[in-house]
C-alpha cells in the first residue's frame, strides 16, 4: 500500500475517545524527519483584560521518532490550565505525521496529520482530529531575491464514546515565513477555529488570531539541533482573546 | 456558513494542486564514499529546477542535510535518492552529512 493509502486509511480507523480539544497554536508541517529522535515542547498563554479569557495556558511535551522516510509517530502529553484555574494534564495524544511527497517534487509538498488523544477524565470524550497539511516553498518572490516559506493546515475533529459533544471543529492554521538565514527566519501566523468544544453541550464562537512569528535552528551537528518558534498573535473579533503569546522548543537528533 | 464553504474549498484545492507534476530537470549526482562526498563543490545554473541524486557507496547510512536549501534526507548504506530544489537565487548553498558532519560540501547557483 502506498504512503498515500496508507495515511487514508490509517484516518479512518483512527476513532476512538479522547479529551476536550482546545485552540492549538502549532503548524503542523508536512515533512518528516526520518530516523531522528524529536523532543518538543509547545506553550501559550493569553492576555486579555476580561478575566474570562485572561491566562488561558496550554503546555505540551512531545516525543517523536522518524520511523519511516513517511511517517512520524509521536506521543504527547498536554497539560491546560484555563482562566482561574490550576494546571490539569489533558490525557496523552498519539500523533502522527505523514509526508505524502518530497519537498520540491510537486508544486505543492503534500502531507497528512491524524492525531487520537484520550480523555484523562472520565466525564471527557475522546477525540481524534486528522486534515491535509501543505507546505510550498517560493524562491526569489516577485523577482525580490527574497526566498519564502508557506504552511498551511486545515483540521477536523470529531469526538468519539461517551460524553461527547458531536459538533465538528475545525482548525485553520496558516504561516508564511521569509528564509534569510537558518537563525532567523521572520514571519506571521494566523489561526482560525470554527466550533470549537467547550463542553458536552456548547460550542464557542469562531476565533480568530493572526500575528509576526520568527522560528530559527541552531545546528551542533553530531550533537543534535535546537529548533526555536515564538509569536504572538492578536485577536480579531470579540469571542478571541486580545492577545496570545506561543512559543517552540525542540532538540533534534539522528540515530 | 462561510467559514465551513471556504474549509470545504481550500479541502478540494489542496487534494487537485499537487497534481501539477514537475517536467523534465536537469539532473546532477553527487556519491558518498568513504564517508566523504565526492564532489566538494557542485556548480548549478541559478533560477531553474533541477534534481540532485545522491548515491551512498558506503555500507552505513547517510543524511543529504542542508539548512540553506531547507533539504534533509537519509540515503541508506547502498542506496540512492532525489533530491529536488531550485529555482535557486545566485549564491552558496552548504550541504553536510547528518550522521558524519566532517563530509561538507556547496552547491554555486550561478
Amino acid at each position: 500500500m502506498d504512503r498515500i493509502g496508507f495515511a487514508l486509511a490509517f484516518a479512518v480507523t483512527l476513532v476512538a475517545g479522547m479529551a476536550a480539544a482546545r485552540a492549538d497554536f502549532e503548524i503542523r508541517y508536512p515533512i518528516v524527519d526520518y530516523r531522528e529522535f524529536e523532543f518538543e515542547h509547545n506553550g501559550s498563554t493569553s492576555v486579555d483584560s476580561r478575566s474570562a479569557l485572561n491566562n488561558n495556558q496550554s503546555y505540551t511535551f512531545e516525543l517523536g521518532y522518524g520511523l519511516f522516510p513517511w511517517w512520524e509517530p509521536e506521543i504527547e502529553a498536554p497539560y491546560n490550565a484555563p482562566p482561574g484555574s490550576n494546571s490539569a494534564f489533558g490525557g496523552l495524544t498519539w500523533e502522527n505525521t505523514f509526508e505524502l511527497a518530497d519537498p520540491g517534487e510537486y508544486w505543492l509538498t503534500p502531507g497528512f496529520f491524524a492525531e487520537y488523544q484520550h480523555a484523562a477524565s472520565r466525564a471527557n470524550a475522546d477525540q481524534f482530529t486528522f486534515g491535509p497539511t501543505v507546505q510550498r516553498e517560493w524562491n526569489n518572490a516577485f523577482g525580490s531575491g527574497l526566498n519564502t516559506l508557506h504552511t498551511l493546515n486545515l483540521l477536523v475533529a470529531k469526538q468519539v464514546g461517551r460524553n461527547r459533544n458531536d459538533a465538528t471543529p475545525i482548525a485553520i492554521a496558516w504561516q508564511t515565513r521569509l528564509r534569510l538565514n537558518q537563525y532567523f527566519e521572520p514571519g506571521f501566523e494566523y489561526y482560525g477555529n470554527l466550533d470549537t468544544i467547550v463542553n458536552r453541550t456548547t460550542v464557542s464562537d469562531p476565533t480568530h488570531r493572526i500575528g509576526p512569528v520568527v522560528v530559527g535552528l541552531v545546528n551542533f551537528y553530531r550533537y543534535g539541533a535546537l529548533k526555536y518558534e515564538a509569536g504572538y498573535l492578536f485577536g480579531l473579533n470579540n469571542a478571541t482573546e486580545r492577545g496570545t503569546i506561543r512559543w517552540r522548543l525542540e532538540y533534534e537528533k539522528a540515530f | 456558513m462561510f467559514g465551513r464553504r471556504f474549509f470545504a474549498l481550500g479541502l478540494l484545492a489542496l487534494l487537485i494542486a499537487p497534481a501539477a507534476v514537475r517536467a523534465a530537470d536537469a539532473n546532477y549526482t553527487l556519491a558518498i564514499k568513504d564517508r566523504k562526498f565526492d564532489v566538494a563543490e557542485l556548480q548549478v545554473p541559478a533560477n531553474a529546477k533541477f534534481t540532485l541524486t545522491v548515491k551512498n557507496l558506503d555500507v552505513v547510512p547517510s543524511e543529504f542535510e542542508s539548512t540553506d536549501l531547507n533539504r534533509e534526507k537519509v540515503v541508506v548504506g547502498g542506496g540512492t535518492i532525489t533530491i529536488y530544489l531550485g529555482p535557486l537565487t545566485p549564491g552558496r548553498y552548504a550541504f553536510f552529512d547528518d550522521f558524519n558532519p566532517q563530509a561538507r560540501g556547496t552547491i554555486v547557483a550561478k
